[in-house]
């Protein structure tokens, strides 16, 4: 456990600390370099280079603008290549990371959490409140949801600043996203609260609460936790459906999702491969998450 | 995009000798090819419609225009009107009535003779108020129809309410309709509904080099060659020489890319600047050539929210100086390289470079220029912050967001790179995506916008083209669409000239009001022109006659003279 | 089977619900289908009023929603003002290729996740469990949409598949050995993207839910009997793992409609996804709504199918319902 945690933290921590390792900002565009590919480094007598022109030029170690490393114009260090626009993808991957990872947490803890509530309500009270909750759900899934956020966009303003865009992205997504759990975890508790010792300590004249907490709740935390680690990738990159509808965060803020958005383009795939970055970025914090989690499932087990 | 019909002004009175060939059919120029084989075009997306009185999506019509033919054509590669189904004209001195003469002896795709009566009705259905066809208001001038008589079985009047050039070009894109056919769905008051993606193969009639055979909903569309077509080549062979063309919808453009790379498609018409890149990689090695058309009648725009809504208000880009200033900080040159690739041309008019004749070359170059531009600013009242970012002359910093369509990746690349180029200003620009519909409604219906980045597309070279948009009254007239009056003088200026070079006749004369407004539009800009993308189009290397022309239908307008060169099933 | 009519009677009226509420999204979207026609210079304002005005789409929305409902009453589904054309023609073709790709895609999906998720759940901290989770996480991580790019830039290199379409041309010539050959040509790629994104999730559900059974008092006392292994897992264990999979069933019977519409539009398969994203965008709303509402219908008859196998397998939940 604790290790799964530290290699969940390592694998976190460069997010964090974008600001220091990335070299650039992430909007900065070197026009003269688009699309180059990651930038070769040189070792000479163990001395870190990269090549410009026919010059080399010596790689910086804390080059003094408060990054990790950089290197003197005109030369560019770009570790994985460059976009369009000639911005490195290095630097937007990390500062991206970060948002679309937050987005990813947050939505999927907002969409459990509804979940889990209506699940538990729907499968214990029964009945009137199962109905009302479940087809709740079955509506929720089956409308047209692109017309309620193309409406949404309509009626803010027409620039959303990038910590609104995030509070509407997770409220939307988080929005939509309970239905699934929410029928997965009725079903679990459908049949738990018939089990022997939930009725036996409903004999005993436990309250609904205490029932729901002690009991039910736990057995839900197969699903729950099953569904966290589905979700959290989804919503991560949920990002690549918004910025269509002009509700992610949008040019020149980076997002996993808009930069995959690029890179899922023919040519991309085909000549500028190494814009893929952030679709192998997510695989590693994905596998920390979903260690961590059955780590945390098999000790709830014991 | 938006699309522009346009009116040349190039009038001629033809003489029937000079077509007129046994039984009247047309003779082409082009290499006398072989016939049979099959050509696949991968398109898009799906036709929605084979209607031509109410199709409107590009797709419907790149189809529809092989089953169909018009009375007076343009050539796309001479960009010339041509005799089509009416094989010479004549037009009164005062250029207010013409008289076509018929071909004889044409047969529509079913067997069914054509003649006056086809043309009448054609035109009954193209006006009617109750069809609303989407080509109707290209009949009216100054809001009054074209009317249209029957002289005898192969003579057709049409007499114009006032003058106006060139109006033969007019007759391009009018297909004619199949009287025999339609004119019980017409009368039913069922016309739209006709010819709709599921009628019989044998029901959808027309004149053009193609008949329907079969519509695969989704999938596909295969036309057959009509075997009544009245074009021969210069060997008496009866055109076309493909004896299918099937149309494949490939569903988006990097479908459209792959599937001509494998082969799956014979031709590819207008990828973007990218794809274009990577089709270049392996044409050798699949067999296939790409062309390169140089720019062609498309271009782009940056445009200002000039509407008195209250969103813009005071706005700082209600003021001259300061849309100069933005024109002078936008680096074209870096939008035709990272763009484009270099496949486009950086603009300093209104008008696209494919526009030759129009061009008002004599309005200088515009090269970036930050110090320009802030001395322009200053001049005006505006200034700088410390911190750098700018303030209007009230003293608010100034800022705003661009709109354009999100499904364009093209458009969003160029809005970001101004935004990027806008900020030695100290202008705070946001780039704002948004689905095409939901961008038109807010340009021209609720005009919540700032600033907005749009495509512009002229079908050919014409000043009248442009009407539509530089006409203060004009529905698209960009930034402050269907003035009742003219907001500014400039405006009402610009009015004037389009309105006089409408109905002037000489070539020069027009030129000339014509270069007015360009420079009027430059010194005033409404509307900043940024680039027009060069014609990109491919097609396998045996596909013999492959001429791509630089107007609508780039590829395949000249489809009955395409040919398989080593034959082909 | 009160239970089964009580649902149903629930079923209609969440249907009557998604459809008013469809009707006032579709009215709060910015734009109509005539906005993209206001900005062809070509058509005058004026014809755009008219045409607005021809389509009725200027009565109150209570009209308007009558007058569709009554439509829907008399099994039509309204009139695409696109395609000039009554929507229930339009949807039929369409129905059937996107429901033959997820029909196949949800059946392999499961059929690799039942086993690999067992396989996995008996060898937790094993390094076959180990792999089969990096396997999956690593699919998690790669949206659909760059996974059908990049199985199509494989079938570009090897030809060995089509780019995209359901059928090579002179389909309706074939044998039907042929034709089956032809169809499953085509359908490979497509149906591939929708496997390698649905089993992950499918998988991970399965192994959660026996790691649940598999340390139950019941499995141990069993395992502790000596029962066979084998017989152990698949007559025992999987039974009573199976809720949750159930729900999950259900989920997947529901969205069989509604699963694949992005993959065809990737992968260029004629189904609805292609119809109905280009329809959402044109606001060309009766396509919408029509398939707005087969989806719903798709999604209560599955949930429904769902919760009376749960009721028939789990007698826990009988007694509470009966």
């Amino acid at each position: 456990m604790k290790r799964r945690c530290g290699f969940l933290a390592v694998v976190l921590a460069p997010l964090l600390l974008a600001g220091f390792l990335a070299p650039y900002p992430y909007a900065e565009q070197h026009r003269e370099h688009p699309y180059v590919p990651p930038t070769a480094v040189h070792f000479i007598r163990a001395r870190p280079f990269v090549q410009e022109d026919g010059h080399l030029y010596p790689l910086r170690l804390f080059p003094g603008n408060g990054r990790l490393f950089g290197v003197d114009p005109p030369a560019v260090v770009f570790l994985l290549g460059s976009d369009a626009y000639g911005r490195d993808v290095f630097s937007r991957l990390l500062y991206g990371g970060r948002l679309s990872l937050a987005t990813g947490l947050l939505a999927t803890l907002l969409s459990l959490a509804l979940g889990l509530a209506a699940g538990v309500v729907a499968g214990y009270f029964g009945g009137w409140w199962d109905g009302l909750l479940m087809r709740g759900g079955e509506l929720a899934m089956a409308l047209p949801w692109l017309y309620l956020l193309l409406a949404v966009r309509a009626v803010l303003p027409l620039h959303i600043s990038t910590l609104d865009s995030f509070l509407v992205s997770t409220a939307i997504i988080g929005a939509v996203g309970w239905v699934r759990p929410a029928r997965l975890i009725r079903g679990v508790v459908l049949s738990g609260k018939e089990r022997g010792f939930v009725l036996a300590a409903r004999g005993f004249g436990a309250g609904h609460g205490y029932l729901i907490r002690r009991h039910l709740l736990p057995l839900t935390a197969g699903v729950a936790g099953t569904q966290a680690t589905l979700l959290i990738p989804q919503f991560m990159l949920a990002e690549m459906a918004l910025s269509f509808l002009g509700l992610g965060v949008g040019e020149p803020v980076p997002s996993w999702g808009g930069m995959l958005n690029e890179a899922r383009q023919y040519h991309a795939l085909l000549l500028h491969g190494w814009l893929l970055a952030p679709g192998l970025a997510a695989i590693p914090v994905l596998l920390a998450f979903l260690l961590v989690a059955d780590a945390w499932l098999f000790r709830r087990s014991e | 995009m938006l699309i522009f019909r346009y009116f040349a002004p190039v009038l001629l009175v033809l003489s029937a000798a000079a077509y007129g060939q046994p039984g009247d059919a047309f003779i082409v120029s082009g290499i006398a090819g072989r016939s049979g084989g099959t050509l696949v075009f991968a398109q898009r997306n799906e036709p929605k419609s084979l209607n031509p009185a109410v199709a409107a999506d590009s797709a419907s019509r790149e189809v529809m225009h092989r089953i169909n033919a018009d009375l007076i054509h343009i050539n796309r590669e001479t960009q010339l009107t041509e005799p089509a189904l009416a094989k010479s004209w004549t037009v009164s001195s005062d250029g207010l009535h013409y008289v076509l003469n018929l071909r004889k002896g044409v047969r529509f795709s079913d067997g069914h003779s054509f003649d006056a009566d086809d043309v009448v009705f054609s035109f009954r259905v193209y006006l009617d108020e109750k069809v609303l066809s989407p080509q109707r208001d290209l009949l009216l001038l100054e809001g009054k129809p074209i009317a249209v008589r029957k002289l005898d079985a192969y003579r057709v009047a049409f007499d114009l309410p006032g003058p106006y050039a060139a109006a033969e070009r007019l007759f391009d894109g009018f297909v004619i309709l199949p009287r025999h056919i339609l004119e019980r769905p017409y009368l039913d008051g069922k016309l739209a509904e006709a010819w709709g993606v599921r009628s019989p193969a044998d029901q959808v009639v027309g004149l053009g080099p193609f008949r329907l055979k079969q519509f695969v909903p989704g999938q596909r569309v295969v036309l057959e060659r009509n075997p009544y077509y009245w074009k021969l080549d210069k060997e008496g062979t009866r055109l076309p020489y493909l004896s299918e063309v099937d149309f494949v919808f490939a569903g988006s453009e990097d479908m459209q890319v792959m599937r001509f790379q494998t082969g799956e498609s014979d031709v590819i018409s207008r990828p973007s600047a990218r794809n274009f890149a990577v089709l270049q990689k392996e044409g050798e090695r699949r067999g296939y050539t790409l062309k390169d058309a140089g720019p062609g009648l498309e271009y782009s725009v940056l445009f200002f929210n000039l509407n008195d809504s209250p969103a813009a208000g005071n706005a700082p880009f209600h003021r001259e100086s300061f849309r100069r200033a933005v024109s002078l900080a936008i680096d074209r040159d870096a939008i035709v390289r990272l763009v484009y690739q270099g496949r486009a041309a950086a603009l300093s008019t209104p008008v696209p470079p494919g526009d030759k004749a129009w061009v008002n070359d004599k309005l200088p170059r515009i090269v970036r220029s930050i110090p320009q531009a802030k001395q322009l600013l200053s001049a005006d009242g505006f200034s700088w912050a410390p911190g750098g970012s700018l303030l209007d002359p009230a003293g608010k910093p100034v800022e705003f967001s661009i709109v354009t369509s999100a499904g364009n990746s093209e458009r969003v690349q160029m809005a970001t790179l101004i935004a990027d180029d806008l900020k030695p200003l100290g202008i705070a620009v946001h780039v704002t995506p948004l689905d095409f519909a939901s961008l038109l409604n807010r340009v021209f219906q609720t005009h919540d916008y700032e600033a907005c980045l749009l495509s512009l597309s002229e079908a050919d070279a014409d000043p009248n083209t442009d009407m539509a948009v530089l006409l203060s009254s004009a529905g698209n007239h960009l930034w402050q669409p269907e003035q009742k009056t003219p907001a500014t003088p400039w405006e009402a200026e610009i009015d004037g000239l389009m309105r006089r070079q409408m109905v002037t006749r000489n070539r020069v004369q027009r030129k000339q009001l014509f270069d007015r407004v360009q420079a009027i539009v430059m010194d005033k800009l409404p509307m900043i022109p940024l680039v027009s993308p060069y014609i990109l189009v491919g097609a396998r290397n045996d596909l013999g006659n492959f001429r791509p022309a630089l107007l609508d239908h780039y590829a395949l307008w000249n489809i009955e003279e395409l040919y398989w060169r080593g034959g082909r099933d | 089977m009160k239970y089964a009519g009580r649902r149903l009677l629930h079923g209609a009226g969440l249907l009557v619900a998604v459809s008013v509420l469809s009707f006032l999204l579709a009215q709060v979207a910015p734009g109509d289908f005539y906005s993209q026609w206001r900005g062809d210079p070509r058509i005058s304002t004026a014809t755009v009023a008219a045409l607005r005005a021809q389509s009725g789409m200027a009565r109150p929305l209570p009209v308007r929603y009558g007058a569709w409902m009554a439509g829907i009453l008399r099994g039509d589904f309204g009139y695409s003002l696109a395609y000039r054309s009554p929507v229930a023609p339009l949807l039929k073709e369409r129905i059937v290729a996107t429901l033959l790709l997820t029909g196949c895609a949800t059946l392999f999906a499961w059929l690799i996740a039942i086993p690999l998720g067992i396989w996995s759940a008996t060898r937790t901290g094993m390094w076959g469990d180990r792999l089969s989770t990096a396997a999956t996480s690593l699919l998690l991580a790669i949206p659909d949409l760059v996974l059908a790019i990049a199985l199509l830039l494989l079938a570009v290199q090897t030809g060995w598949f089509p780019t995209g379409g359901k059928e090579s041309r002179g389909y309706s010539r074939m044998g039907p050995v042929q034709q089956l050959r032809d169809l499953a040509w085509h359908m490979a790629l497509p149906v591939a993207v929708l496997v390698l994104g649905l089993a992950p999730v499918l998988v991970r559900h399965v192994r959660a839910a026996m790691l649940e059974t598999l340390d139950a008092p019941f499995a141990l006392s069993a395992r502790a009997q000596g029962i066979p292994r084998r017989r152990l897992l698949f007559r025992h264990l999987l039974p009573a793992a199976l809720n949750p999979l159930v729900s999950l069933c259900g989920v997947s019977l529901g969205t069989l409609l509604s699963a694949s519409l992005l993959v065809e539009v990737a992968m260029g398969w004629p189904g609805l996804g292609p119809l109905f994203l280009e329809a959402v965008m044109a606001r060309d709303f009766a396509v919408v709504l029509a398939v707005v509402m087969l989806s719903a219908v798709f999604l209560v008859l599955g949930n429904l199918a769902a919760d009376l196998v749960l009721y028939r397998i789990d007698p826990r939940i009988r007694t509470v319902d009966g």
